[in-house]
């Protein structure tokens, strides 16, 4: 890939984005691939050791912050009219009725997907704190029992007790396994919406 | 890592690779490979934050027939690195203790 190809594949990824963020990163990456065959790299190894360009488009995006690109996408939408014409100002209010539920139940979506990737993972933290604690009661209680002259159902209950914290401790690495792929979930659910917010036509 | 810890490291990183001279992007890669390993869009991001606390300044030069951007640490950058000197003493403290607990428990 030359370097032309490179930052024509980044400015197309990044369309509909600030475009002064765009131009930026366009000159940063620039002259980093100038810096790079003056060191005596070819042109197409100086743009291969940056990475394939669709990698380098989803860092980009993922370190821009959400906001930013949600106020860009509201000024093209209002910009190219000059001015926001009166009869959208009129579409926008006659159309409230309609697109505030719509916005709000795409907003209660987003919500209600994350809450379900963390529903599970609080469920299993739940579950292992539900092993210790039962655990580390049927011990105390096993102990008591023992003492009062009923070995044999104090035993009984220690060896549950001490069964249940073997299992808490399987319960653990699930847990700390869900924590992780909620996180990775989370994560991939932020770079698909701030992606959706990318003008169509560029694509 | 926490992220709030890394990006407090590398911020420092990048200005101890300037603290001495001015530097250009490429070259701040090169000299953090010894330490970390740095993509170009995490250091642009790191760059700009720098430049908007006024850590650092940047200006663009000509350099063989083209422009390329130097960035000069600033006062406030000088005294950011000593900060951290400072609060990493603390962090040693810390985890001077934590791994004095973990001996204690064996």
């Amino acid at each position: 890939m030359t370097k032309q190809e490179f930052i024509d594949g980044l400015r197309n990824g990044l369309a509909g984005y600030p475009q002064e963020d765009i131009d930026g990163r366009l000159a940063f990456y620039s002259e980093m691939i100038d810096d790079r065959m003056e060191e005596g790299l070819g042109e197409e190894e100086a743009v291969e050791e940056l990475g394939p360009v669709e990698k380098v488009v989803e860092q980009i995006v993922s370190e821009l912050p959400l906001p930013r690109l949600v106020k860009a996408k509201i000024q093209e939408k209002i910009e190219p009219g000059r001015r926001p014409g009166a009869w959208l100002i009129v579409l926008l209010v006659l159309g409230a009725p309609l697109w505030i539920p719509l916005l709000l139940a795409a907003f209660a979506v987003v919500l209600a997907a994350y809450i379900v990737i963390w529903a599970v993972t609080v469920a299993f933290w739940a579950l292992w704190i539900v092993f210790i604690a039962c655990a580390l009661a049927g011990i105390a209680a096993g102990i008591l029992l023992a003492v009062q002259r009923k070995p044999v159902q104090g035993l009984l209950l220690i060896s549950a007790g001490i069964v249940l914290a073997g299992l808490s401790i399987f319960t653990f690495f699930a847990c700390s396994a869900a924590t992780k792929g909620a996180a990775f979930l989370t994560k991939k659910m932020a770079l698909g919406i701030k992606s959706k917010l990318r003008r169509k036509e560029a694509a | 890592m926490d992220i709030q810890l890394k990006r407090g490291l590398l911020d420092v990183c990048v200005l101890a690779a300037i603290k001495d001279e001015e530097s250009y992007g490429y070259r701040i890669i090169k000299d953090l490979r010894s330490c970390i390993e740095l993509s170009e869009s995490t250091l642009y991001t790191i760059l700009k934050r720098l430049e908007a606390a006024g850590l650092l300044t940047v200006r663009s030069t000509e350099h063989e027939g083209r422009l390329r951007k130097y960035y000069r640490i600033t006062d406030a950058g000088i005294k950011r690195i000593g900060e951290f000197r400072e609060e990493w003493k603390e962090v040693v403290s810390i985890y001077r203790f934590v791994t004095k607990e973990e001996l204690s428990d064996d």
